[in-house]
């Protein structure tokens, strides 16, 4: 958490934070109704956590955003946090927009990897995590995993690499809403036991709520003080926060109607996301 | 004067450790692949800079792009196949599209890795990495021309692809700045122009240097860069002689011929012939380099008979 904060205090703040982050997502689908909303929304508040009270670029801190599918929550967090200017969040899906459907370094601050091929930010981030050891910087590289990529062999050598290179710097976090784009993980390719697969590649793993955010915080934090790589597993619902539609498959890639877009704007000022 | 021969990993690795011991971004890493490389030395002496991946190439190339997005320039190679066909999509994503100053270096390339059969030639390199926009394809000719060449691939600021081979090679070039994309004059002539690249500049040197002394007038460019191609030279050249001879060893779909014959095109050049040596569009035969190279016309009696008999 960041230091000297009030705990409930930061919490509410947080919260807010996150009900903006995903009020900027509807603002983007009011000028292009499709997007990988289910995802986006499962995982906004752990992002909202990490890039307000963890993330710090001067420090050698990055995220990497795995499941680049997700960008939507990403695009929003950044201009929440101002890094770019809101009103280009009015031309996603618009020709040349700098917030493609997947993340360019190249067109928009904040961005660190070209994300959207499954399977390769792991890598990426242990490359971030390595080069941060050789120059003895304090930085900590975080990446989220979608659960789905799971599946990718890429994301178990990379998961093999950090722990024989004993990468304590590094953070994976997984977005575990347990929907892919066709139906249920568990389904299409079980990834579970998880936590016993990952533990047996040599990572401390936490299980916890993703979107609690006392939980959010208390896993990061120790994170922090541990001297092997650290996977996170965070239970979440997919679409987390939609009116209808959250917590099933087809919210993966939502094709929003007005109406769906008004109505998911006032239930969000109204009542934010419990 | 008998040639002093070299063998091309063992100046790759020795060139980029001289370099390492004065610029610490530097980062080696290997898939298994590093002593095959040439970098005993770098390992022995910069082994926090060396960094074992094991057998898993698709982790390696994205894996040198986190490196590269701190400043790190790291510098990957394995057998050529391994690091371009395996990882191509890291390759594209996380090397290409994301601009970075990666060095990917493929060895053993085109079949000379001869006796281990197709799974270890790589004869597509050339179109395949050709096909990532921004990426720098090098392939150095001679030791002289490799020592260059990694200089001036670690000076560059961007990703670079790298091919160089396996046997043992001879200087023919001199010693001198290596310039990405452009083409060394080996001969100069009037009745046909022949574009070598890579490994198969060697042989088409001393083909050509005997058929001088048989009164044949050839120009010779001989290519270190394959991307960007030096048009200039290239044109200048064809202009002068109408006719062209491209030595490669590659697939002949995708290759320098097809590259060269397309931006003549493009360029509104024309040619009276164009013939390419290379190779057909097969699974590549296993068995002794030079034997293999001779059922390709890719020895240096291959490629004189077909000089002939294009200017017959």
């Amino acid at each position: 958490m960041k230091k000297g904060s009030n705990v409930n205090n930061r919490i509410n703040f947080l919260k807010e934070k996150a009900k903006n982050t995903r009020l900027n997502v509807v603002r983007m689908l009011k000028a292009y109704p499709n997007g990988h909303v289910g995802g986006a929304f499962s995982l906004i508040d752990i992002i909202t956590v990490l890039y307000f009270d963890y993330l710090d670029d001067e420090r050698g801190d990055r995220f990497v955003l795995s499941a680049g599918h997700k960008c939507l929550a990403q695009y929003a967090i950044l201009a929440e946090k101002g890094i770019f200017p809101k009103s280009i969040l009015d031309t996603y899906g618009a020709l040349d927009t700098k917030l493609p459907g997947h993340p360019d370094m190249h067109k928009l601050p904040g961005i660190k990897a070209n994300t959207g091929a499954l399977g390769h930010g792991l890598a990426i981030a242990c490359g971030m995590a390595f080069s941060n050891r050789l120059d003895a910087r304090d930085g900590t590289v975080y990446v989220a995993l979608g659960d789905g990529e799971m599946s990718e062999g890429s994301n178990w050598e990379a998961l093999s690499f950090a722990s024989h290179h004993n990468l304590s710097n590094l953070v994976a976090i997984l977005d575990y809403n347990k929907l892919q784009i066709s139906g249920k993980v568990s389904d299409i390719m079980n990834i579970e036991p998880i936590a016993d697969r990952v533990k047996a590649f040599g990572w401390k793993v936490y299980s916890i709520n993703g979107h609690n955010f006392s939980e959010i915080i208390e896993a990061l934090d120790n994170a922090q003080k541990e001297t092997q790589p650290t996977f996170i597993i965070a239970n979440t619902i997919k679409g987390k926060g939609l009116v209808r539609g959250a917590g099933e498959a087809a919210c993966h890639y939502w094709k929003a109607t007005p109406e769906d877009l008004d109505g998911l704007e006032a239930s969000l000022q109204a009542e934010g996301v419990d | 004067m008998a040639l002093e021969y070299f063998d091309p990993r063992k100046v790759f690795g020795n060139s980029v450790y001289e370099l390492a011991k004065d610029n610490e971004d530097i980062v080696v890493i290997s898939a298994d692949s590093g002593g095959s490389s040439g970098f005993a030395d770098f390992m022995k002496e910069f082994p926090e800079r060396y960094v074992e991946c094991g057998i898993m190439e698709q982790f390696a190339v994205g894996f040198s792009s986190g490196l590269a997005t701190q400043g790190k320039i790291p510098v990957f190679c394995a057998i050529a196949p391994f690091v371009t066909l395996r990882p191509y999509e890291m390759f594209r994503n996380d090397i290409g599209y994301m601009r970075q100053n990666a060095k990917i270096v493929g060895r053993n390339s085109g079949i000379t890795y001869s006796d281990l059969g197709s799974t270890h030639h790589s004869l597509e390199d050339f179109a395949i990495i050709s096909m990532i926009p921004e990426v720098v394809v090098l392939a150095p000719q001679d030791p002289n021309e490799i020592k260059g060449a990694v200089k001036a691939m670690i000076e560059y600021k961007g990703p670079v692809y790298m091919r160089i081979g396996n046997p043992p090679i001879p200087n023919i070039l001199p010693d001198e700045e290596f310039v990405i994309g452009k083409a060394k004059q080996l001969n100069q002539g009037e009745q046909l122009t022949v574009i070598s690249v890579g490994t198969a500049t060697e042989n088409a040197y001393f083909a050509v240097q005997e058929l001088n002394a048989e009164g044949y007038s050839i120009d010779h460019l001989g290519l270190g860069t394959v991307v960007p191609l030096d048009e200039e030279a290239i044109i200048n050249s064809v202009k002068k002689t109408g006719k062209i001879l491209t030595v490669e060893e590659h697939y002949e779909k995708g290759g320098i011929g097809s590259q060269i014959s397309d931006m003549l095109m493009l360029n509104g050049v024309q040619v009276e012939k164009f013939q390419k040596i290379a190779v057909p569009h097969e699974y590549a035969t296993s068995g002794p380099y030079k034997d293999i190279l001779a059922k390709y016309q890719l020895d240096k009696e291959g490629i004189k008979n077909k000089i002939k008999n294009i200017l017959i």
